[in-house]
């Protein structure tokens, strides 16, 4: 057998299709990972519950000591049992932003902890609390801080949504297989699936360390 | 929901089974992993420009791509140019490669982190770069590189969930596997998943111990940037 | 042959915009001591670096006993790299910031580069340490680890590593200028038993009293050049350029203050 090209060219817009639902599923999963985390993050520091800090503990550790496909299983196939049928995509979405959120709480800490004291007082000083405190004062500054690792959380979604294919969620990985289960030619699609994936992410951590410069520069 | 105990005991040897290969997977990955990162490493700071840019293409491309495209790829690629081995050696390798990357930008970094007098006194003393290496920086950079390459281990053993795909019959292969055969998937993933989770958690606390004991006795040069590296790589999955 | 011991000729260097090197050409005999003076960036700790090609210079040569150190092509080939590692072994050279090795015993310090560059056995290696280890003043600190030592502890266990590799010239770069002034006094009377021991040394500093009393002679660089140089007596006394009037006259007055 040769490496044939012609198999790349024919499976290039097939390919670029699933490549779009992976930027979609990344994008999905990761924004709704910022919305949890960020929940997470607020109801820790102001609720300060003993209870609700042990769970959220719990669930940061169970997150990060398991493999990511293990909890993608659990999800897809736990949830029917309770009588929850979602269908792949759903769980899947599901599953990625769990595991996503955990990690970005952990972030979102450090960049919460770079937020000086003072700021709170400062607005509790000048009556501001409750939500415009955060909306206003904390999360911006929590935010900026957070960017550079937020970015690279960014590529870590992207590249477990690969994961997804194995429960037939037809993003990238899956298309790819799909092509080369009915042509035979694993290497040639495996190798521009390879590519492709390569060059979304690697674009996508270059500007985390382009922005990181930035940012630097800007605080120095 | 009933909870199915039985489950628990009559299939623990058969995933006990799962863990064991899973075990021995991670560590072939990691004792090939090492070597090969401490030569990507040396090999990306090297002077020779075609070496170095070997050396950070397989770091880049390897640290930008899914494991799971990464072990497919491997399955595939290596029977087409001849190589044909089992699916673990197959995995324990795309595991080594994946991890290597990794490793290298760790001690990479580890490096970059002794001072730059260190290598000045030792070429000054008449030692050649590889004399250096060995004696004056890299047994400085061990105490600075230990948290993020036990972080990396700890990867390791998760991503190695992924050579499921490939059919090798590590722990989460086997936990398909009894899934398929009872249909009660809460009991059997729950039990995979606490395995996962107790081996993490068990090694992260050995490692703790370890690095205190190694900082307790030894005086073990610059400290003052591995809580940023470990921080850098502390993300991965 | 003793005036060609060590000969530098036409040596040029460059940082970017920089010069700190400018056609320097100096001539050292054995035994000779050689102090080298200048404002802070002149180029002085370049010279000394320049002598063992810890920065290759972009132009000239340094020669010692007849034979010449280092290349100028920017990739060495394996005989010349070897060649100069041979070189460097006879230079010791001392740093200013120390640079002894923290994760290492300061036995080990002393024994490490002994074995690994001299290849001597591990036996042989320790009883030289012990010997010069107990010369600079450290035998009770054998076992300790650098971290524990003090500034001048430290530069003595520095001095002390390079001695153990028989060295026919040492070079020290500021030696006691990152050093508490209560500790430079130990430096400096370890450096006094090298001068009576006949070391040739070239040393760069700001303790113009050491140099005078125990300088054969000093040079005066600025800009990358040398300005004057003669001995002690004459360059101290009675400077012929206004920089280096201009120069002995800010440490004077640096010196009153302080």
């Amino acid at each position: 057998m040769k490496f044939d090209i012609s198999y790349i060219i024919d499976a290039l817009p097939r390919l670029f299709e699933g490549a779009l639902i992976t930027l979609q599923v990344a994008i999905l999963g990761f924004c709704l990972s910022l919305i949890l985390a960020t929940t997470i993050t607020i109801a820790r520091t102001s609720l300060n519950s003993k209870i609700f800090n042990t769970i959220i503990a719990f669930y940061i550790s169970f997150i990060r000591g398991t493999p990511l496909l293990v909890q993608i299983f659990l999800i897809y196939y736990v949830l029917p049992v309770f009588g929850l049928n979602l269908g792949p995509f759903s769980s899947g979405i599901i599953a990625i932003t769990l595991n996503s959120a955990a990690f970005v709480t952990e972030i979102l800490r450090g960049g919460l902890a770079s937020v000086p004291n003072g700021q709170f007082e400062a607005a509790k000083s000048l009556g501001v609390s409750g939500v415009a405190l955060w909306r206003k004062i904390i999360l911006p500054q929590t935010f900026i801080a957070s960017i550079p690792p937020l970015v690279n959380e960014f590529t870590m979604v992207l590249k477990a949504t690969a994961l997804l294919s194995v429960i037939t969620v037809v993003e990238l990985m899956r298309v790819s297989q799909q092509i080369y289960s009915a042509n035979y030619h694993p290497v040639e699609v495996l190798s521009a699936t390879f590519v492709i994936y390569f060059l979304m992410c690697f674009v996508v951590s270059r500007s985390s360390a382009i922005l990181e410069n930035k940012l630097k520069v800007k605080r120095a | 929901m009933n909870l199915e105990y039985t489950i628990f005991i009559d299939y623990a040897p058969t995933i006990l089974l799962g863990f064991w290969l899973t075990l021995k997977i991670v560590v072939c990955a990691i004792a090939m992993g090492i070597p090969l990162g401490l030569f990507l490493a040396l090999g990306r700071r090297s002077n020779f420009v075609f070496l170095s840019f070997l050396s950070t293409s397989f770091i880049e491309i390897f640290r930008n791509t899914p494991f799971i495209i990464q072990v497919f790829l491997f399955y595939y690629v290596l029977p087409f140019y001849g190589l044909r081995l089992s699916a673990e050696y197959v995995g324990i390798l795309a595991l080594a490669a994946f991890g290597s990357a990794y490793f290298a930008e760790i001690i990479r970094a580890g490096i970059d982190a002794v001072p730059k007098g260190q290598l000045e006194s030792a070429r000054a003393i008449g030692m050649t770069d590889w004399q250096s290496m060995k004696n004056i920086i890299l047994p400085q950079t061990l105490s600075i590189v230990i948290p993020p390459l036990t972080n990396q281990t700890l990867t390791l053993i998760k991503e190695s969930a992924i050579l499921s795909t490939i059919t090798v019959h590590e722990l989460t292969m086997t936990g398909l596997m009894v899934q398929g055969e009872t249909f009660r998937p809460f009991e059997v993933f729950i039990m995979v998943a606490l395995l996962y989770w107790a081996l993490n958690e068990t090694i992260a606390t050995i490692m703790r111990r370890f690095e205190k004991n190694i900082n307790k006795n030894r005086n073990t040069g610059p400290t003052n940037n591995s809580s940023a590296i470990l921080k850098q790589n502390e993300n991965t999955r | 042959m003793t005036l060609n011991f060590l000969e530098l000729k036409g040596l040029h260097k460059k940082f970017g915009d920089i010069t700190a090197l400018n056609n320097v050409s100096l001539n050292v005999s054995k035994g000779e001591v050689i102090f080298i003076i200048g404002p802070s960036g002149c180029g002085k700790s370049t010279l000394l670096r320049a002598v063992n090609w810890l920065t290759p210079p972009d132009k000239g040569e340094v020669w010692l006993e007849g034979d010449i150190v280092g290349s100028l092509s920017s990739k060495l080939t394996i005989e010349e790299s070897k060649l100069l590692n041979s070189f460097r072994a006879k230079m010791g050279m001392v740093f200013q910031q120390f640079n002894v090795w923290p994760h290492l015993n300061a036995l080990e310090n002393v024994v490490r580069a002994q074995m690994v560059v001299a290849k001597r056995n591990k036996a042989e290696s320790e009883v030289k340490a012990l010997k010069i280890l107990d010369e600079v003043g450290l035998s009770d600190k054998i076992n300790e680890w650098p971290d524990n030592l003090s500034g001048g502890q430290k530069q003595r266990l520095a001095i002390a590593r390079s001695l153990a590799m028989d060295p026919i010239l040492m070079l020290l770069d500021e030696p006691t200028s990152a050093l508490d002034p209560e500790l430079v006094g130990e430096v400096l009377s370890v450096l006094r038993r090298l001068v009576n021991n006949g070391m040739t040394m070239l040393i760069v500093t700001h303790e113009l009293g050491f140099a005078s009393k125990f300088g054969d002679r000093i040079v005066f660089m600025d800009g990358g050049e040398i300005i004057e140089e003669g001995i002690p007596e004459k360059i101290l006394k009675t400077p012929k350029t206004q920089r280096l009037k201009m120069f002995l006259e800010k440490l004077n007055i640096t010196s009153f203050k302080q």
